[in-house]
């Protein structure tokens, strides 16, 4: 692409003003404050818009910085340019309540109001890889540490992203802090819950144990009902003692009876007296014998009653000691159980996913994702950028240093032809020369096929004489469009010292 | 005639494990289950209806004395009880030997049996749970008897696996109402018919909304009846709709006037969607200190124009990782996040 005319209405303090560009060199000169930075602006802006984009552009309100002070409804202007053998004229009015947009292709008239179509035409040239490549600004840092940093970050970036706004390491950093916020949210919940688990664990602990002791008593009241003997019916075996020791006593008061009944009755029947006596006697003897016989039978009886009800009262005391002790271990039982439950809802938190866990998820996806991207990156441009940024410098230093090295952590130094001396050992000047080198090349990479002009703005501050003629000369043999803004003469010097074409606009 | 209709109080569930408020919950479903046999003692009702769950798990001794302590407490009505699919009477279930006070009525069967009440003319049916799972329609084909008075049917379930219900059929069926436990939010299948109380406490943070009970009573020889709102405490969704003008302070002070709003016990689940500005960094789980928060959603996302900014980085990492995500046919929740975070972090730790 070759820039041919810009056709400023009104933008920032500029209105109607022409400049006409060479397709090689082009000096724009103006003191500070002469509107160098607007021209920039007013390019840019009519190639790829000024609409607000959300994000990081929003920080930095270009629509209303260059708002026109007269006339604002005027806010705009035409370009001239030659893409790909076509000759183009684009117009717009920035007016936010009014924007035109207006691409004619003048080989053939074909009018495309459509702002896609401009992008389109600029092919990989998006507005980012222009802020990188196509518009160099000088160096921001002063100091030589700092400016090394930045000369590092810049390689490291085009190596990584193709931006040298973009900060990889913070962006990681980032997300790895949030990344940890979620993952502390997610670990302090499950402590909870585990807290919980453990609260329940040493509860069922304590039944266990409870549990245990109330088995050992209900062993204990077996035991005592085995030392009962007689079994489960031994009341009944009681009672049948008892009755057949009424048996006996009834039997033993019938045979007494029924025998001295038999004596006196001998007795009357035998008329002697000496027999009579002797049968009286004898019945006497009987009943006497047969008395004391049923009395102790029935304290035999007695004995054996009082045995039942101690008994039977044990039996009694004995069943109630079990039942209380079986409801007691139930109970236990299901305590027990329902802790189990309690426990294994808690299991069931633990098992389920964290919402937590979702947002790591994701947090990991962008990680990885931005790490393959950049690795790709990487892939295609790391070495080729390197070695065309070591051709350009030597062919800018005239073969004083001809290799640009990185380590492997991108570190870099410079190759001379008899040693290799790291950027920080290196002077302003080199530096300069480095980073000129780098944007060039960087430059060819990423903005495709179709050369691109080349917007430097106020870059070569820190050369001295020797070292701007090197570079002029280079610009001049590469044969690009370039526009070269600046505020000291010393540029036009140079370049017609060195008897190079250039087209020189005076603000 | 009047009666109150509850179910599914699941005394001695612990709602929301891991959480400060969980201790207080575990207590507040007993106490609220205390306020309504209270309630009353001061108005009674001639019938009292629990509509199964009444226990979260099988009930102990002391659970059931306690429950029954205060079922003695209101001699003047009659309560009718069943058992659900958590309090279901397995073999060993204590509800089998338990013996009631004099005024409760516990449906012991599996089948649907009927029992006149000694006093209003009410005839009371109902079945309770005998395992943990009833995939029967057991209600089908169940009709009132031919008789005077109210047929009410007091019935647990309403799932696939737990007695599911033909509603059209249930309604066709006669009876003058059916008080329904098992679906934690309260629910009217059939205007002034069929019911579901809802559960007497929200138990989990799905259980949004109001929880209480249902009173029912004839006027003018109609049933009547009426959801009465009686938990301690709600869970209700919050959505904040963050915009371009949104700060972590803004928000947070949003979230605290809508907590004061409506009301600092309940239990909220805050979901936050929109379009923030891409410099928030925003702090999710600040949010969560600002009251009984249950649950955090994201889904808001830095106010981006994807397309804008995929043409205005082509050519470039940021290009290329919107372009990733942007070529996917359908984005995952996670993908989607994993975009935007992304992106944000790529944008808002560059240089200007």
């Amino acid at each position: 692409m070759v820039i041919n005319t810009l056709k400023i209405r009104n933008f920032g303090k500029i209105h109607d003003r022409t400049l006409e560009l060479s397709e090689g060199i082009n000096v724009l000169y103006g003191e500070n404050e002469s509107g160098k930075t607007t021209i920039h602006t007013f390019l840019k802006s009519m190639l790829f818009g000024m609409a607000r984009l959300r994000g990081k552009g929003a920080r930095t309100d270009t629509y209303s910085t260059y708002e026109p002070w007269e006339n604002p409804a005027d806010y705009g202007g035409t370009i001239w340019f030659t893409q790909e053998g076509c000759e183009y004229r684009l117009t717009r009015n920035f007016e936010r309540s009014h924007p035109v947009f207006e691409l004619v292709r003048l080989t053939d008239g074909a009018v495309f109001t459509d702002e896609e179509e401009i992008a389109a035409l600029l092919g990989e040239v998006s507005e980012a890889v222009y802020d990188n490549t196509v518009s160099v600004g000088q160096l921001k840092s002063v100091t030589g540490k700092d400016l090394v940093r930045e000369l590092q970050n810049y390689m490291a970036s085009y190596q990584g992203t193709g931006d040298t706004s973009l900060d990889l390491g913070r962006a990681a950093q980032m997300l790895k802090m949030s990344r940890k916020g979620f993952q502390v949210q997610a670990e302090r919940r499950k402590k909870e819950l585990q807290k919980e688990q453990e609260k329940l664990d040493a509860g069922m602990d304590l039944l266990e144990k409870e549990m245990t002791d109330l088995q050992t008593k209900r062993g204990r009241i077996d035991e005592k009902g085995q030392s009962l003997r007689l079994g489960e019916n031994g009341g009944d075996v009681l009672l049948r003692h008892i009755r057949e020791a009424r048996k006996t006593k009834a039997m033993s008061i019938l045979l007494f009876g029924i025998l001295a009944l038999l004596a006196a009755a001998a007795g009357l029947l035998i008329g002697d007296i000496r027999v009579r006596i002797a049968a009286g006697v004898l019945a006497v003897l009987l009943l006497t014998v047969g008395v004391i016989r049923s009395r102790s039978l029935e304290k035999e009886i007695r004995k054996r009653q009082k045995l039942r009800e101690r008994w039977l009262a044990k039996n009694r005391k004995l069943r109630y000691d079990r039942s209380v002790s079986d409801a007691a271990i139930d109970d236990k039982r299901r305590s027990m159980e329902s802790l189990q439950s309690a426990r294994a809802e808690i299991e069931d938190l633990l098992r389920k996913p964290f919402p937590e866990e979702k947002e790591v998820e994701a947090l990991n996806l962008a990680m990885e994702t931005i790490g393959n991207l950049s690795g790709d990156m990487n892939r295609q441009v790391g070495q080729r950028l390197k070695n065309r940024t070591s051709e350009i410098l030597s062919g800018i230093t005239g073969g004083k240093y001809h290799d640009v090295l990185l380590d492997e952590d991108l570190k870099m130094s410079v190759n001379t032809s008899d040693r290799v001396i790291p950027l920080e050992k290196l002077s302003r000047g080199t530096l300069e020369q480095i980073y000129f080198s780098l944007r060039m090349a960087a430059g060819e990479l990423f903005c495709g096929q179709e050369p691109f002009p080349v917007i430097l703005d106020d870059i070569f501050g820190m050369y001295d004489e020797e070292r701007l003629a090197g570079v002029l000369r280079w610009l001049y043999k590469e044969q690009k469009q370039i526009i070269i803004s600046t505020c000291s003469k010393r540029e036009m010097d140079v370049l017609e010292k060195e008897q190079i074409p250039f087209r020189g606009l005076l603000l | 005639m009047k009666f109150i209709h509850l179910a599914d109080v699941h005394l001695g569930a612990s709602p929301d494990r891991g959480s400060a408020w969980n201790k207080r919950r575990e207590e507040e479903i007993w106490e609220t289950f205390r306020r309504v046999i209270a309630e009353i003692r001061e108005n009674p009702v001639d019938l009292l209806f629990i509509a199964g769950d009444l226990f979260h798990r099988q009930p102990l001794q002391r659970e059931l004395r306690e429950v029954n302590a205060l079922f003695s407490s209101i001699p003047e009505t009659r309560v009718y009880l069943i058992a659900g699919n958590h309090d279901y009477m397995r073999k060993d279930s204590l509800y089998r030997t338990f013996r009631w006070a004099e005024n409760v009525c516990f449906f012991k069967e599996e089948k649907v049996t009927a029992v006149k009440d000694p006093v209003c003319d009410v005839t009371v049916y109902g079945f309770s749970f005998h395992h943990q799972e009833i995939e029967r329609e057991v209600l089908f084909g169940v009709v009132p008897q031919e008789s005077e008075g109210l047929h009410i049917l007091l019935a647990h379930g309403g799932d696939e696996r737990h007695v599911p219900v033909n509603y059209r059929s249930l309604s066709a069926a006669g009876f003058d109402y059916v008080a329904l436990g098992h679906i934690h939010r309260p629910n009217m299948p059939a205007r002034d018919q069929i019911r579901f109380s809802g559960a007497l406490e929200p138990l989990d943070r799905n259980d949004t909304g109001p929880h209480g009970y249902v009173e029912g009573q004839i006027i003018r020889g109609r049933l009547r009846t009426r959801f009465v709102p009686f938990a301690r405490r709600s869970y209700l969704d919050l959505d904040l709709t963050l915009d371009e003008d949104t700060t972590q302070y803004s928000l947070e002070e949003e979230l605290k006037e809508k907590i004061r709003e409506q009301g600092p016990d309940n239990l909220y689940r805050v979901r936050l969607t929109g379009e923030r500005s891409p410099e928030l960094m925003l702090i999710p789980e600040r949010l969560k200190s600002l009251g009984n928060i249950t649950e955090l959603t994201d889904e808001s996302h830095p106010a981006y124009d994807l397309e804008a900014l995929c043409r205005q980085y082509s050519g470039t990492l940021v290009g290329d990782y919107i372009r990733h995500f942007l070529a996917m046919e359908e984005r995952t929740e996670v993908e989607e996040k994993a975009l935007y975070y992304g992106l944000q972090a790529l944008l808002e730790t560059g240089h200007a």
